[in-house]
Order: structure tokens, then sequence, then C-alpha cells
């Protein structure tokens, strides 16, 4: 059954606003419940009988419940779209990994007893899977995880989030969607490629143009509009549109691509990091630099409904 | 495709303009699978595959004069399996095979060479591959070559077999089955191939084991410090029909994957033994 008032979590970042601008698109949609860190105002949406807003910390267990069983259920939601996930990558901590894992899990523990709650939707994202040489370059959704121990912790918060909501399918009563999307090339979304592209010089590794994917704002949006519309249940690829090598990534952008012997580049972006305070991290991205990466999408397309249409906007 | 001419792309433009008309319009009607910006999703770039062959056809023209046979057993469309001999210290019967179909297949078609796993890490060579067609060896990106209808070539005597000595040339080393499971699984033909000449071009007469510079398995011991200038003459033989053999489910069944690949080796060593036959000396 599609779902008709969805809770939204995440909402105060683009990709949450676009997901309930999609949304309260769709006549069949009775309500968009937002709900985010940032006071009511924060979005540039009006309250109407289609949408509320609450602020609201996922971070605390008590406003978590206070949430699902307070204004979630005498509005009647069946639907969570959980989105939430601490963006930047250059802090860690309790407090991160409480918003990023624990949100999760406890979302998921309370909507199985929610009077109202049917469907969950996880948005998830492609930094779970791991991407090393001997490993297919076209990732489908059987591709193995990141479980790197030594792995930091952005990429091993997103990882246990993931397979917290993956084990709960099929055994739960809830009606469980993971979307592991491509990376979304905007701000403000946890993009890393995205903060990369901020300088006007980007290192790569000499020798190396791994083939890249990467998802629209719109894109991401939609395919999580379809899979609130959508029964189905599983682990869901969400490719975008572009793909292609990091050096055009680099050249549509209007940057100048200086390749460099790798292992200068993990100091010099940890120079940048300190200096400038950007959010990338050479450590993360260090493997996919090297090799390709690029989502399957073909379970998508054939149970959502889902084919990425939305391409990137370049700068001219 | 960018605005920004880039130094790759100005390459590629000048490389395209000189190279002569049969082998641009091969390289222009070529059908790939564009994922949006000139690039199919596992790296091709038919620019790049102008850019190799106008580099490297001299090699095929002149210095092999490579003699093509039977390229029309080559299936028009769909997934195929080209299986082949291997040999002579450096992979130049891979580069061989692959402009021999990128020059003569009709309609022209692109080999997609299944590389070893250690490939994708070099720095340049992985690149370059990858732009050109070739596929790293993980099971994943070979399932989806496949599905996606490509043609594949593989070496089945694997590392074993470019590294076997002079004395042993022709003389196919263990055969992997891996080609005949993927063949019955994926219902992909299998077309025998086998390259005369190749195995006679760097002669090896010895290899350091233990020493692994960048992945490479062996270095090996050389009789002469450049390839000779052999005459290639690439046989491709009619299709195996695995699928018409066996059913999908037989890829799970051991013995009958091992008698699918003796069925193709078997085919390849026919072919090998006929074109020793016919060839008038290694340089003729």
């Amino acid at each position: 059954m599609p779902a008709k008032r969805v809770l939204v979590t995440g909402a105060t970042t683009p990709l949450g606003l676009e997901v309930i601008r999609q949304l309260l698109d769709d006549p069949a949609i009775e309500h968009v419940l937002a709900v985010g860190r940032e006071p009511a105002g924060a979005l540039p949406i009006a309250a109407s009988d289609r949408f509320s807003y609450e602020q609201v910390d996922l971070r605390r267990s008590r406003e978590r419940r206070a949430l699902l069983f307070g204004v979630v259920r005498a509005r009647g939601i069946d639907a969570i779209l959980h989105g939430a996930l601490h963006r930047s990558a250059q802090l860690s901590g309790r407090k991160v990994h409480e918003l990023n894992v624990e949100a999760t899990r406890e979302l998921l523990h309370l909507a199985e007893r929610h009077p109202t709650i049917e469907r969950f939707v996880f948005r998830s994202s492609a930094a779970v899977y791991t991407i090393v040489g001997d490993k297919p370059s076209i990732i489908d959704e059987e591709h193995p995880l990141n479980l790197t121990p030594a792995a930091p912790q952005w990429i091993r918060d997103r990882v246990e989030a993931d397979l917290t909501v993956c084990t709960y399918i099929g055994l739960s009563r809830l009606r469980i969607a993971v979307l592991r999307c491509a990376e979304c090339l905007a701000p403000k979304t946890g993009s890393q490629i995205y903060d990369y592209l901020q300088s006007q010089v980007c290192l790569r590794p000499l020798g190396f143009d791994p083939m890249l994917n990467l998802i629209s704002l719109a894109d991401a949006a939609r395919a999580q509009a379809l899979a609130l519309r959508s029964d189905e249940q599983g682990i869901f690829n969400i490719p975008g549109a572009d793909t292609l090598p990091l050096s055009r990534v680099i050249a549509r952008s209007g940057r100048i691509a200086v390749p460099m012997p790798e292992p200068l580049l993990g100091p010099l972006y940890r120079l940048r990091s300190a200096t400038i305070g950007t959010d990338f991290r050479y450590d993360l991205n260090h493997w996919r630099f090297h090799f390709s990466g690029v989502l399957d999408g073909r379970r998508a397309a054939a149970r959502l409904g889902y084919r990425p249409e939305a391409p990137l906007v370049w700068p001219s | 495709m960018s605005r920004t001419p880039t130094l790759a792309s100005r390459l590629a433009a000048h490389a395209r303009a000189r190279l002569p008309a049969p082998w641009r319009d091969q390289i222009d009607r070529l059908r790939y699978d564009d994922a949006g910006h000139g690039f199919d999703a596992l790296g091709l770039h038919p620019d790049t595959i102008a850019v190799g062959a106008q580099a490297l056809r001299w090699l095929y023209e002149r210095y092999f004069r490579v003699v093509s046979h039977g390229i029309e057993n080559i299936p028009a469309a769909g997934p195929a399996i080209l299986a082949s001999n291997h040999g002579g210290g450096l992979p130049f019967d891979g580069m061989m095979i692959y402009l021999d179909v990128l020059r003569n297949s009709a309609p022209p078609r692109v080999v997609r060479p299944i590389l070893d796993h250690f490939v994708p890490g070099l720095p340049f060579v992985s690149t370059f591959f990858a732009r050109v067609g070739s596929i790293g060896g993980s099971r994943g990106n070979v399932r989806y070559a496949l599905e996606q209808g490509e043609l594949l070539l593989v070496f089945p005597e694997g590392t074993e077999g470019i590294g076997k000595p002079i004395w042993k040339r022709y003389q196919l080393q263990e055969w992997r089955v891996g080609h005949a499971e993927l063949a019955i699984r994926y219902r992909a033909p299998v077309v025998p191939v086998a390259v005369i000449g190749a195995e006679e071009q760097l002669p090896q007469i010895g290899r350091i084991e233990g020493v692994h510079v960048l992945g490479i398995p062996y270095l090996p011991i050389l009789a002469t410090p450049l390839p000779l200038p052999v005459r290639f003459h690439i046989h491709y033989g009619a299709p195996i029909d695995l699928p018409a053999l066996y059913t999908a489910e037989d890829a799970d069944d051991p013995e009958k994957v091992a008698a699918a690949a003796a069925l193709v080796k078997e085919a390849v060593a026919g072919l090998i033994r006929r074109g020793l036959d016919e060839r008038e000396g290694i340089f003729r």
C-alpha cells in the first residue's frame, strides 16, 4: 500500500527539502511531517494541513520517543523516510554515532511497535561499499561492504546503520527498503566530492582515473518518493545519471586537475583541512580515487521503477 | 561531453584525424553503451580507442604483419567469449587479437579483454586498458559485461601460458575452466582462437620467482631484448554453442564445466595445429 502520511528526517538538508517538495507535489500524499534540529522556519515551506515541521534532536532518545508516540501517532503517520546522518566527515565521537546509528536503531525499534507506522525507508549511501582493485567496479547490492576495522567513523557509522536496518528486512512486520544512493553532488549533503571540488586546483593520484557515478538532488529525491509509493522490501542501489572519470568530474566543474604521486595527497589534504577547515578527507576517498565504483541500479529499475533521469547541472 | 579541450581530448582528435579511413570508420561505427559522458560504465572511451589504434597499428600492420583468418566466425551481436592460446612473455597476442577484431569485424565490435587481478593496481596501464575496453578480472565485472552483450577475450592458460618457456611453445598449459562456466551460465557462445607467431616473439628461457614488481607474478628471463618481428596469424574457429549443449544450471556442475572447457581446448588445439601446418615460416 503506498504511503500517504510520511515522516521525513533530515528534512533541513537540500536533499530533505527536495524530497518534501516532490512528496507534496503528489496529490496522493496526505501529509508530510518534517523533522530537523533547526527551529521552525528553517524550511521555506509554510505549514499547512498537508505539511508540518517539528524541531527534534534525534540524538536524544527521549525526543525520539516523544516524536513517535506524540505527533507521529497523532497525525497517523504510516511511513518513515529516515535520512538523518551527520554530514561532516571531520567530526566524530559519541554524539555523531548517536545520530548516525543509535537514532536509526531506535527509530526502527519504536516503529515496530508503533500503531500507525507500516513502512520504513532508509536512505543509506554508496559509501558503505568497499572499493578495491580486485572487486567488481560495477557494484550490485551483494557487493562487499567496507568493514575494515581501520575505516574512519564516518564510514563505520554508515555501514553499521545500514546493516542495522538490513537485519530487520523480512523479519519485521514493517516493510523496509534500504536505498544505497550514489553521491549527491550538492552542498550540505555530506558529499565529499562536492567539498573536494571547492578548490580551484584538485589533486588526484598520478596514473589513476577511476569511474565515478554521481546523482542529482532531483533523482535522489525521486528515488525516495518512489520507494515510499512502493511496497517493495530489500536493498536497492540508486545510481545517478552521470557516470564519468574523476578527471572529467574535475574538468566539468571548471577546476584544474593536478595529478600527483599518491603518497603526497594525504598530507596535502590534511594540511588543507587544518588551514582552511574543509570537510574533504583523502583517507575516506583513497581507494575510490584509484579504482572505479559505479552502482548497478537494475534492481531499483525493475522493482521500484527508478531510473536516473536528471543529469547534474555542471557550471557552464 | 566536456567543453574544456583537455590535453587528452586534443590528443584524441589528433590521433583520430591521422587514422586511415578504414580504421576510423570502424571506430566511428562501434556500438557501446554510453553512460552519458562518452564513456561506458566500465570506462571504455572510443576516443582513447582511436589513440590506441593510431599508436599501435604499426605493430599490427608493419611489425607483426597480422594475417586474419575466419573473422566472420565472430558473432555480429550479443555476448560471446573468445578463448585463445597465450604465450610470448608479453601480451602482444591479446593486443593483436584486439586490433584485428577492431579492424576487421563486421559490424565492428570491440573486444573486452579480461585482465589479471593485479592490472587494475598498475598506474597509467590500468587507466589506458580500461579506456580501450579491458575489464578487471573480478567476477562481477565479467558477469556484467556478458549481460550487456559484450565480446570478451580470455586466455584460459593464464599467467602459466604467457610465462611458458620457448620449448613449450604451442603446448597448451593447464586449461582453466572459468570461461566455460561463464559461457554456460550467461548463455554465450565460445569462439576458439589460435594465435600463431606470438609464442615465438619473445623467447623466454627462464624466470625469477618471488619478485613481484607492481604485483607482476614473476620476472621473465628473455633470450632477446625486444620482440622478434614474427608474423602473426590469427585463426578464429567456428563458435562453440555451449548454451545449446548445456543448461544454465549445468554451470554449477564441475564435471560438465570441465567437459565444456575440454571441448574449447580441443578446438583451440586443432586451430593451432592447422595454423602451424599452414604457415611457411615464423617470419612469413
